[in-house]
């Protein structure tokens, strides 16, 4: 389990997170929404032990964060940062490979453990056919996966994913969206995913958690979201929800796209 | 495969290059005895004083531009040099002479100039807005310049034997005697090199950015903090032994990118050998270009050097998107 107890971010003097208490349960998927600069990466940076000091506490399944080395904390949580360096000077399988660091200590070498978690980070994210190809080369989508892929291959209970699918065209933003609800239904992850795709987050994810300007908005399960209809008020524009022509699903769409 | 291939062939041309560089310009008409006196004695402890040197630079160099993501980040670039430079023009200034731990008064003052830059610099660098590559370079040049200028001043107001004995020192030097002086270099050298080959992987997470080397579970703070200190020591013994001589550290691992990749398990042994031949080549070129006289190494290895860097920013600039 991973909690926040009344987290408080400063980044430059600007309060970027402020009283954030939360609860995220094993299994869980959570999506986090809200306006540009609402502090949802910095949320996940937080968690990650990344950036900037914070007050309060960060626990994970009861340990704060202070007495967590790094390693362990990498043993626990993984992370897909929102842009990633696409001039990283590594193959494919050696980037991946390169996640196993926190299983490893200064003098081990690569185990059938490590293979078997090598092999099926690739197999989930059908990045097998381009494992010897240069990461700079990479479209923006087989990027993405291979990032997932890296994640994955650290082999942790808890997911954080920034912005997956932001960048992607629509086939594989859908494969993404798949992907990340087969991690969760199938392998048991518990998923924090980032996002601005608001009817993804109700249609795929379990909670949603509306930040913003740093505080939370609204939390709850996504299948209450709309009937809150809180969406208009998180990002100051008007929205309207129709049903779905062929799921019946309630859906969100700004006033513009109608 | 194909790294191990390219390491294995670094590996046989640098031996070839030690068993080959002693023998080279020894004069045949000379008594056998003095002969073997001055193969034993002088050149053979120059050819494997060259190699220490030599592959501790690249390895210092190698870390540094790993751990600032930039390929003009090295020790010497921080201002490491020009404190021990000035530190070791003060003592020819004061005409100082005294031996502490088997150094030098030369040697002691030139470390302690290095290692007090090099502390100067983080302090300065982590004030002025963290531990980023842009601070810490420019940091360490203002520093250089600084230091540059107050070894002109040291060595206008020498007479004309300490003025010579400062510009001497500045060129590098690695003329020894006997086998004492690699005894000393030899473990600090040694032991760095074990030390950063722990931290292969960590380095190659360093290499990938911030970010990812954390949640990927390194402790990027300490591990910076480890291999600046440690890499440091290194290189201000290094220079203290043999005053500073530029550029092998920004090339040698430049060069070693190109041909084995960005993997820091192949990296770290290739740039080692590679630096070590390099040092010894250019030395040797050093000795026979106008000999009997000497170039000193440092001229070689700055005359190399600067076209080098230029073409580094070049071909920065044509490979940016």
């Amino acid at each position: 389990m991973l909690q926040t107890n009344h987290l408080n971010v400063h980044i430059a003097q600007k309060k970027c997170l402020d009283d954030i208490n939360l609860q995220f349960n094993t299994h869980d998927y959570l999506c986090v929404i809200g306006p540009n600069g609402a502090g949802k990466s910095t949320l996940l940076k937080s968690l990650m032990g990344i950036g900037a000091a914070s007050k309060g506490s960060i626990t994970i399944s009861g340990k704060p964060l202070e007495k967590i080395s790094q390693k362990e904390l990498a043993r626990n949580i993984s992370y897909v940062a929102q842009s990633h360096n696409q001039h990283l000077d590594f193959t494919v399988a050696d980037f991946i490979k390169m996640a196993r660091y926190p299983h490893h200590n200064i003098f081990s070498t690569w185990t059938t453990d490590d293979q078997v978690a090598f092999d099926s980070a690739l197999f989930m994210t059908d990045t097998e056919a381009f494992t010897d190809r240069q990461i700079p080369s990479l479209s923006g989508g087989e990027c993405q996966r291979v990032m997932i892929a890296a994640a994955l291959c650290q082999q942790t209970p808890f997911l954080l994913l920034d912005e997956p699918t932001s960048f992607l065209d629509p086939r594989h933003q859908v494969e993404v969206h798949q992907l990340i609800q087969n991690l969760n239904q199938k392998h048991k992850i518990s998923i924090i995913e980032v996002t601005h795709d608001i009817n993804h987050a109700i249609q795929h994810s379990l909670h949603i958690l509306a930040l913003k300007e740093g505080k939370v908005f609204w939390k709850g399960r996504s299948t209450d979201f709309l009937a809150s209809s809180t969406l208009s008020k998180i990002y100051n524009q008007e929205f309207v929800i129709l049903k779905h022509p062929e799921t019946g699903q309630n859906i969100a769409l700004t006033s513009e796209q109608v | 495969m194909k790294s191990l291939h390219v390491l294995l062939s670094i590996t046989l041309a640098s031996i070839v290059i030690l068993t080959i560089a002693p023998h080279i310009g020894l004069a045949n008409n000379t008594d056998p005895a003095i002969a073997s006196h001055i193969l034993l004695q002088i050149r053979i402890p120059r050819v494997l004083l060259a190699f220490i040197i030599g592959a501790g630079l690249a390895l210092c160099g190698l870390v540094f531009q790993a751990m600032f993501h930039n390929p003009l980040a090295t020790p010497f670039t921080l201002g490491v040099a020009s404190g021990a430079s000035l530190g070791a023009a003060l003592a020819v200034f004061f005409g100082l002479s005294f031996t502490f731990i088997g150094m030098d008064s030369t040697s002691f003052l030139a470390f302690i100039g290095a290692l007090t830059t090099i502390s100067f610099v983080y302090c300065i660098s982590r004030f002025g807005g963290g531990f980023s590559t842009e601070v810490l370079l420019l940091t360490g040049i203002a520093v250089s310049f600084f230091f540059s200028s107050l070894i002109l001043l040291t060595q206008y107001l020498s007479d004309i034997t300490g003025s010579f004995r400062i510009l001497r020192w500045l060129m590098g030097n690695l003329s020894i005697i006997g086998y004492n002086d690699i005894w000393r270099i030899l473990p600090v050298v040694s032991v760095v090199t074990v030390l950063v080959f722990f931290f292969r992987r960590d380095l190659n997470l360093l290499a990938a950015g911030d970010d990812i080397a954390m949640s990927r579970g390194v402790s990027v703070k300490k591990l910076r903090y480890v291999l600046f200190f440690s890499t440091s020591i290194c290189i201000g013994a290094i220079v203290a032994l043999c005053g500073p001589i530029g550029f092998v550290g920004m090339m040698v691992p430049h060069i070693c990118r190109l041909l084995i990749g960005n993997d820091h398990r192949w990296l770290i042994p290739a740039s080692c050998l590679f630096g070590g031949a390099f040092l010894i080549l250019c030395d040797g070129i050093g000795r026979l270009v106008i000999a009997p006289a000497e170039i000193p190494v440092g001229v070689i290895t700055t005359l190399l050097g600067g076209p080098f860097f230029l073409w580094l920013l070049i071909r920065a600039r044509t490979h940016r998107p």
